[in-house]
């Protein structure tokens, strides 16, 4: 005897959601770059990463010298809205900041 | 020897009668520039935030939103400097000032804007040797009000995080 060949249970093909490319860009973290300028002291760019983000002295140093010998450095991330705010507190102390997604 | 020192009662900084009216001018310089939106130093002190021409929209949005908080910090700055110098006190070392609450920040912030607005005017780069100039250059002065803001926020930035 054999087992009765049960009917295949039809297996519910994926849908296949049709992938939002805007929205995965949407979704694409947002990086705040600081750029190397000739006038920005290396002492006062360390305070204020310090200062704005909390990190510490060796962390800001990193970044500074980051920013300086590689000519920039991604100093902080996340939504669009998190790194408009924090390129205009870097504005504010006269950092050249911008941002982009990643 | 420093002009800022940490004291009990606040940062004490001790300046010349002669720097007290340059750093009131250097004041009204940037009120000026802060005014001309057509100038690359005025690009400088208020840069774009997007790099991405695509983000056109976003960065006239912001710039609307920001702009006009970055201008009212920048002159309040100014103005709580200004009222700092106005209670100057004669003392054998010079002007002394204690700058107490945010004056200091105020101060750090107007010395700051100075000399990236005094920098971008002089195109500075990072090889500018301002130790050797030609006592002659037209230019001479600003370079050394540029030199004498480099110092004097150094100074600052060492008492600050001392």
């Amino acid at each position: 005897m054999t087992a009765p060949v049960e009917a295949p249970t039809p297996v519910e093909a994926p849908v296949d959601e049709p992938v939002d490319e805007e929205k995965l860009v949407a979704d694409r973290i947002w990086v705040v770059i600081v750029w190397n300028d000739p006038v920005n002291l290396m002492s006062y760019v360390v305070y204020v990463f310090q200062k704005l983000f909390g990190y510490s002295r060796e962390k800001a140093t990193r970044l500074m010298r980051q920013v300086h010998y590689e000519g920039k450095a991604v100093v902080s991330s996340g939504t669009r809205e998190k790194a408009e705010a924090d390129v205009s507190r870097l504005h504010a102390h006269g950092l050249w900041a911008t941002m982009q997604q990643d | 020897m420093g002009r800022f020192a940490r004291t009990r009662s606040g940062i004490r900084v001790t300046v010349t009668e002669q720097e007290v009216t340059l750093l009131r001018r250097l004041g009204d310089e940037l009120r000026h520039v802060y005014q001309v939106d057509d100038d690359p130093v005025y690009g400088r002190l208020f840069p774009s935030a997007y790099l991405d021409p695509t983000e056109e929209e976003a960065e006239r949005e912001w710039q609307a939103l920001v702009q006009p908080e970055l201008l009212r910090a920048r002159l309040a700055s100014i103005e709580a400097m200004g009222a700092t110098l106005d209670r100057a006190e004669e003392r054998p070392r010079g002007q002394e000032i204690v700058l107490v609450d945010d004056e200091p920040e105020a101060w750090l912030a107007v010395l700051n804007d100075a000399r990236l607005a005094l920098g971008t005017r002089l195109g500075i780069t990072e090889d500018t040797d301002y130790d050797d100039l030609d006592p002659e250059d037209p230019e001479a002065p600003a370079y050394e009000v540029y030199a004498w803001l480099t110092w004097l926020e150094g100074d600052l930035v060492e008492t600050l995080v001392g």
